[in-house]
């Protein structure tokens, strides 16, 4: 009975030794999950290629991703938003002021509160580009620049007439999907990015992300290549198609997503399956580090601020937990990067040695001579010989 | 003879030495009358340099002299103002051999003189007059101003002139290996002496009395072996320089360049202007017209003057600096040291007065419109081409007259001076 009481005393006092053990493992485990996503910053570059009163849609695509996004947490200083043409105030439009994403004027995707960052004739590839690799002339207000660093995960959503290969841009010029993974490549080299998602809503839209090559990427497309991407409903009182099928899913999806939301990337990449988009939404997840079921979709459509209050010092002391790694997944291995040096000292402190002149090679000096000689001797006569010999 | 040799040969050089210290020196080898991009200074120690960084010289279209050239500069790159001043002597001995050669025409004459009309008498040329014309041709030779430009800009067109005037000096001198190796040379140097292969042979074959009669034997076996000496001393010569290098890249960029003419930097030649405005699909078309222009008038010359090799050599090398492809204004005095060897033509000449007014107001002219165009911007290109089309122009004319000139003399010799229609009144002579 001692023993056994005994027993239950260590037992409990080994309990309590243990709880701020435990708690500071449970801070430890949340503070392993605060960082495990890798991104401090959110940002969202929201691309319409096209303009004209009847690719309405499209406008109306950019704006539902862009209320989502904003409502889901970035801020307009975060967002970067391209619109060629302007619906709300096109002459044709019966409600002005206003662009709407489902039938029956149910949603005002315009609203109160929009910031157009590029607008108009202002949607130009390069400037697109310039964006991306940040390559802008020193005048360029910072509503209109992506300043991302590399702990920023980037949305970006491009939507427009698109081919094979190639998205169309204003009806006069295209950007090609080299030319994309290429910017993407450039971001990568600049550390202008941690995470990017791309989200395309063209035809053949799976062709724009076949050529990426830069790791961290995931991108989604609405068809594969020899499809088209539909419109899905066209309305009446407006008289033109108000969304494509893709993204009003995607907006339906995202709709139910909250800030707190555990919904990860496998659930977005089943919005809109063949049965309701008649095309085939394509998804390339092989360069991007993470499991997607471990993406949250608030890593690139929100800007959650993950903040634990707590009253304690903590030591972080043991290494943070790295992300979770896809097994198998060494196709892309980021190694570790310097620096090159700015002044190689090396090589100017130690002296080149001193350049050997060049010099007629031995033979030809000899054949030359030789031939000379000869002639001379040819036309002067051999008598000549016994004077220098 | 000596004395006023010397003198001249002094004079020479203090004007040479004097020029090369002052401040002209760099002036002057910039012009692009006097240097263009075959025979510039600058590109040849550009070329040594790349070859002292180990770099194939021939490499970026800068440098493209023959590996001989290479050859010779590596070792005078210092001292290259005296090869300069040396190379136009060369033209002097030239000049001393002419001498011997109007002694020997001038006994051809004696010997036929029978057969002349009596009043031609004044036509043939007393020893007297002839005794001073090396004098003369050093003077227009050393004392040309062209000549005096173009060696300070160390430009190797006076080698090249140097060479060829030595080709001249042996062929007059009769030894036919000298002379084809020697024409090797300057065809190594520049494509165009090639066509002083045919008055060359004539020459030769006027010496040893073979008739140039094309179904003669002897005529064939001459041609042949002076052919043979020519051309296997310049496949040995190419073989020589590819082995210098260890590389073939001296044939485009020598002969390739001076063929296909990529370079249009402006200069007193005709080919800039027309090539900078060619359509593309033209300009081999073009090349080829331009470049058979010069080599075209070889074989109607030859046949005219097959009696005359001298003076179809003097109008071959006009024809070759007139219509090269880059052509200085050290091509122009080559042939223009000639000129006295002909005095005795200046009483047929009919355009001498408007051709030196022609010659000396371009000459003037050509730094003036450089100038307008490139640095005052109120001419343009049209200025200058029209004072190149000008000059060339009177070039053609003075080699048309003095050509002109030279058959009207020979009509004389066989018909007589004062020539009489058959009532007696003057006649007056029509170039058919």
């Amino acid at each position: 009975m001692d023993y056994y009481n005994l027993m239950r005393i260590f037992a409990f006092i080994h309990l309590l030794v243990s709880i701020p053990h435990g708690y500071s493992n449970y801070v430890e485990t949340k503070a392993g999950q605060f960082f495990s996503s890798g991104h401090t910053n959110n940002w969202a570059v929201l691309v319409c290629t096209s303009r004209f009163w009847f690719n309405y849609r499209h406008v109306a695509n950019t704006l539902s991703v862009y209320r989502s996004v904003k409502r889901l947490g970035i801020p307009d200083s975060h967002i970067v938003l391209m619109l060629a043409d302007d619906m709300a105030c096109n002459y044709r439009n019966p409600k002005p002021a206003t662009v709407f994403s489902h039938k029956n004027m149910e949603l005002n995707v315009y609203g109160d509160d929009v910031e157009v960052d590029y607008r108009g004739y202002e949607v130009t590839v390069e400037n697109f580009l310039r964006v991306l690799t940040g390559r802008l002339p020193p005048s360029t207000p910072r509503s209109k620049r992506l300043l991302s660093d590399d702990r920023s995960n980037i949305l970006i959503y491009l939507t427009g007439h698109g081919g094979n290969g190639f998205l169309k841009f204003q009806d006069s010029e295209e950007i090609s999907n080299m030319e994309l993974a290429d910017a993407f490549e450039q971001m990568w080299q600049k550390r202008r990015y941690n995470e990017l998602l791309f989200i395309i809503d063209t035809c053949q839209g799976a062709s724009m992300y076949e050529r990426f090559y830069s790791p961290n990427l995931m991108a989604l497309a609405s068809s594969q290549v020899g499809e088209d991407s539909l419109s899905h409903q066209p309305d009446l009182a407006i008289g033109v198609h108000l969304m494509d099928k893709y993204t009003f899913y995607l907006l339906e999806f995202l709709e139910e997503v909250h800030p707190a939301s555990q919904a990860n990337m496998n659930d977005l990449f089943k919005v809109c399956p063949q049965s309701q988009c008649v095309s085939t939404p394509g998804h390339r997840t092989d360069l991007f580090q993470r499991d997607p079921g471990s993406v949250l979709i608030t890593d690139f459509f929100g800007s959650v601020r993950k903040v634990e209050i707590t009253k304690d010092t903590i030591n972080l002391t043991s290494p943070v937990e790295p992300p979770i790694q896809r097994s198998g997944s060494g196709d892309i291995q980021i190694e570790s990067l310097t620096y090159v040096d700015q002044l190689p000292v090396a090589e100017i402190i130690h002296q080149k040695p001193k350049q050997k002149d060049w010099h007629p090679p031995d033979g030809f000096i000899l054949g030359l001579w030789t031939l000379i000689l000869l002639v001379f001797f040819q036309t002067y006569g051999i008598k000549h010989l016994k004077h220098i010999f | 003879m000596a004395a006023p040799l010397t003198l001249l040969l002094i004079v020479a050089v203090t004007i040479r030495a004097v020029l090369f210290r002052s401040s002209l020196a760099e002036l002057i080898s910039e012009r692009v009358e006097v240097v263009s991009p075959l025979n510039a200074w600058k590109r040849v120690v550009e070329g040594l340099a790349l070859l002292d960084l180990g770099v194939s010289p021939y490499s970026g279209d800068v440098f493209h002299e023959t590996p001989l050239m290479i050859y010779l500069f590596h070792f005078t790159v210092d001292y290259a103002e005296i090869v300069f001043m040396v190379s136009p002597y060369f033209v002097d001995c030239l000049s001393c051999f002419l001498a011997s050669l109007d002694r020997f025409r001038k006994q051809k004459y004696a010997l036929e003189s029978d057969r002349y009309p009596a009043d031609c008498l004044e036509l043939l040329r007393s020893p007297k007059e002839m005794f001073y014309i090396p004098l003369k041709v050093a003077m227009f030779y050393l004392l040309n101003p062209f000549t005096i430009l173009s060696c300070v800009a160390k430009s190797t067109c006076g080698l090249n002139n140097a060479i060829i005037a030595l080709f001249i000096f042996c062929t007059l001198k009769g030894s036919a290996l000298l002379s084809g190796i020697l024409l090797a040379l300057a065809t190594y140097q520049s494509i165009y002496p090639l066509t002083l292969f045919a008055p060359a042979l004539l020459f030769f074959l006027q010496r040893l009395y073979i008739p140039v009669n094309l179904r003669r034997s002897s005529f064939w076996c001459f041609t042949l072996q002076y052919a043979f000496i020519y051309v296997g001393s310049l496949v040995v010569i190419t073989g020589l320089s590819f082995f210098l290098l260890g590389s073939w890249d001296f044939i485009p960029s020598v002969y390739g360049f001076i063929f296909s003419v990529p370079d249009l930097t402006p200069n007193i030649g005709l080919f800039w202007y027309f090539f900078a405005e060619m359509f593309e699909h033209f300009r081999l078309f073009f090349i080829c017209v331009f470049q058979i222009n010069v080599f075209f008038y070889t074989i109607p010359l030859s046949i005219k003057l097959k009696e005359h090799p001298v003076f179809l050599i003097f109008m071959q090398i006009a024809i070759i600096s007139i219509f090269k492809s880059y052509p200085t204004v050290g091509d122009v005095a080559l042939y223009m040291a000639f000129l006295p060897a002909w005095s005795h033509l200046y009483r047929f000449l009919r355009n001498i007065f408007l051709v030196s007014c022609v010659l000396l107001a371009c000459s003037a002219l050509f730094p003036v419109l450089w100038h307008l165009w490139i640095y005052a911007g109120s001419a343009n290109s049209n200025f200058y081409y029209a004072i190149t089309l000008l000059f060339n122009f009177g070039q053609i004319l003075l080699v048309s007259d003095y050509f002109y000139a030279y058959l009207r003399r020979e009509h004389h010799l066989t018909h007589g001076l004062y020539l009489k229609k058959k009532d007696g009144t003057e006649a007056t002579l029509v170039l058919k």
